[in-house]
């Protein structure tokens, strides 16, 4: 299938991603490509398919609180950092 | 006579290293500053090392020598380590090979670090990789590509080229790497080594930076079969840190536990002679030399057909980049990592992760967002995770049949940097023997088989069903016994 300039530009938004022009129209050019190979299991007749999907059950932890990193650790690495907090621009405006 | 330097030892297996030091002949310390010298070589030579601490290491290894002294048995005593950056070392930077971890610092051991460290193993450095394990020739590194010490001017494989180069300049006898879809096993084959995933859930996960998660396994890269299956026996294991882990008794891979090959039966991997993009041919001829061998060790050779491996390389990219792009949603400048960009929260995200991210990572982030998406979910991932399913019951069809498949593990040797940086489908085909059990989530093993033409390594792989370790480790020390790679030294290793 055709991966188009708008189809890239909507999937970068989702993914939270900015593309210059030149990088849309390469990756324009080559998902088309790799999509179009991908297209092959398509071949694969329906009938095949039915059946157990997941190969393995994903256990469960219970939901209890766990030992996390102490503060200071977590800080070392935060990009900005305050009064126990992670710095982030305002997401909250009076108007 | 049996010498006991540093730089003897580092020559030859780690078992005799770690028995050396046991026995007081020689010290942990001495060892880790040989082999911190012969670090340095490889970053120069081959771009192998993207981070080292020497002075850690060298308290870490003094360490170990007051261990052995008080008496204990360390079956990895003063073992060398290089641990692929994506792997976290405490105290230790992990990059992943991308700009958008720069500076971030491990707070804790990844668990298998934990008990390879337990063991006795120190730890030299972290070694170069594709960005975030996305690729098949390390040339997705933010920081450089990686060179191959057999050849410089071809890759090493990837994504764990830098723990593969490590090795095979003889820089470190031990190196760990994530296998997400090969990742250890293709640059153990190009680099002339012994490299394992184990069956899913094996070995944890705890500590391993996530790309997908239904596929993420930690392995090692070793000279030697008995290495990698000592390698094995410290990293197995259950861990209540990962949900994945199996709790389950690891199968015992030490050499008495190996069985003979005296009416095993093994089939030869039908669809490997028709591979898309094609099997070069000095591979295809070590393939039917593998062959041989095994009959001649007692086993029983067929040809079994896993049908839909053909299809393999289309699953992998679809579901393991779906889950990649759930899994490096994370990083977005909030809580590690680089920080770009000003104004909203949103835009923050999108200039950190834009600027952050290199090129393949964006790739197969879009690709899996995709794959996801409103309107393209069913026709893509969701077939492409019934196919899976249908691959894994074709695989436990086939083990009705055979005790273990073998094929290739890449379809040509070493090919030359810059090859196929400009096409990322030819990329992806590199993995067409390697996805396969990583979709099944069985164990499989690199081992060594012979060279081509050109003095290139060729690596082969054994599957076998969940549990198989013991079996593939056995069949591969046979291919090791043929190969003569044990008595051969890459031309740029280090000294």
């Amino acid at each position: 299938m055709k991966i188009d300039l708008g189809l890239v530009s909507k999937v970068a938004a989702l993914a939270s991603l900015e593309l210059t022009d030149a990088e849309r129209s390469a990756m324009a050019e080559q998902l088309t490509r790799i999509v179009d190979h991908f297209d092959a299991l398509r071949d694969i007749p329906d009938e095949l398919l039915a059946g157990e999907e997941t190969p393995r059950a994903m256990p469960l932890r219970a939901d209890a609180v766990d030992a996390c990193l102490p503060v200071a650790v977590v800080e070392a690495n935060a990009p900005e950092f305050a009064h126990g907090h992670f710095v982030v621009p305002r997401v909250v405006t009076r108007d | 006579m049996t010498t006991f330097s540093p730089a003897a030892l580092l020559e030859g297996s780690f078992v005799a290293l770690a028995e050396a030091v046991c026995s007081g002949r020689v010290t942990a310390r001495a060892i880790a500053e040989e082999s911190l010298a012969r670090v340095a070589k490889a970053q120069r030579d081959f771009g192998a090392f993207l981070s080292t601490d020497p002075a850690a290491t060298l308290r870490e290894a003094e360490a170990v020598d007051r261990r052995v002294g008080a008496g204990e048995r360390l079956s990895l005593a003063g073992v060398p380590l290089a641990v692929k950056d994506n792997i976290n070392v405490a105290g230790r930077p992990s990059t992943a090979g991308s700009k958008i971890l720069a500076g971030f610092v491990s707070a804790d051991h990844a668990t298998c670090v934990a008990r390879l460290v337990d063991a006795g193993a120190v730890v030299v450095g972290k070694t170069n990789c594709d960005e975030f394990g996305m690729g098949s020739s390390n040339e997705n590194s933010a920081y450089g590509p990686v060179r191959n010490p057999w050849d410089p001017a071809r890759v090493p494989g990837g994504s764990s080229g830098g723990s593969a180069a490590a090795v095979a300049a003889r820089a470190v006898p031990l190196s760990i790497g994530t296998d997400t879809g090969g990742s250890v096993r293709q640059p153990a084959a190009l680099c002339g080594l012994v490299g394992w995933k184990p069956t899913y859930g094996r070995v944890s996960r705890y500590g391993l930076i996530a790309f997908a998660s239904s596929f993420d396994q930690a392995g090692a890269l070793t000279r030697s079969v008995e290495e990698g299956a000592r390698a094995f026996a410290v990293m197995a294991g259950a861990d209540p840190k990962d949900a994945t882990s199996l709790t389950t008794p690891v199968p015992d891979v030490g050499a008495a536990a190996w069985a003979r090959l005296d009416g095993k039966r093994i089939g030869l991997l039908a669809e490997a002679a028709s591979a898309e993009g094609g099997l070069h041919e000095d591979v295809k001829a070590s393939f039917e030399k593998a062959a041989e061998t095994l009959r001649a060790a007692g086993a029983t050779v067929t040809t079994v057909s896993v049908p839909r491996v053909p299809f393999a390389v289309p699953v992998y990219y679809l579901t393991a980049t779906a889950e990649a792009s759930s899994n490096l949603a994370r990083f977005d400048g909030v809580r590690y990592g680089t920080r770009k960009g000003e104004g909203s929260l949103a835009a923050l995200y999108r200039r950190t992760r834009s600027e952050g991210f290199g090129p393949e990572v964006k790739r197969r982030i879009l690709l899996g967002t995709f794959a996801l998406s409103s309107g393209y979910h069913d026709a893509y991932y969701g077939r492409a995770q019934k196919v899976r399913a249908l691959l894994a019951r074709d695989f436990a069809a086939a083990f009705r049949h055979v005790d273990a498949i073998l094929c290739p593990t890449s379809p040509e040797p070493a090919f030359a940097l810059g090859a196929k940086t400009g096409d990322p489908l030819a990329m992806y085909l590199a993995d067409v023997f390697t996805v396969p059990p990583s979709l099944a989530g069985l164990p499989a093993v690199s081992v060594p088989s012979g060279f081509s033409r050109d003095g290139l390594p060729i690596g082969m792989q054994f599957i076998g069903p969940g549990d198989a370790e013991p079996l593939l480790f056995a069949l591969a020390r046979v291919l090791e016994d043929a190969s003569g790679v044990l008595s051969r030294r890459a031309p740029g290793a280090v000294s």
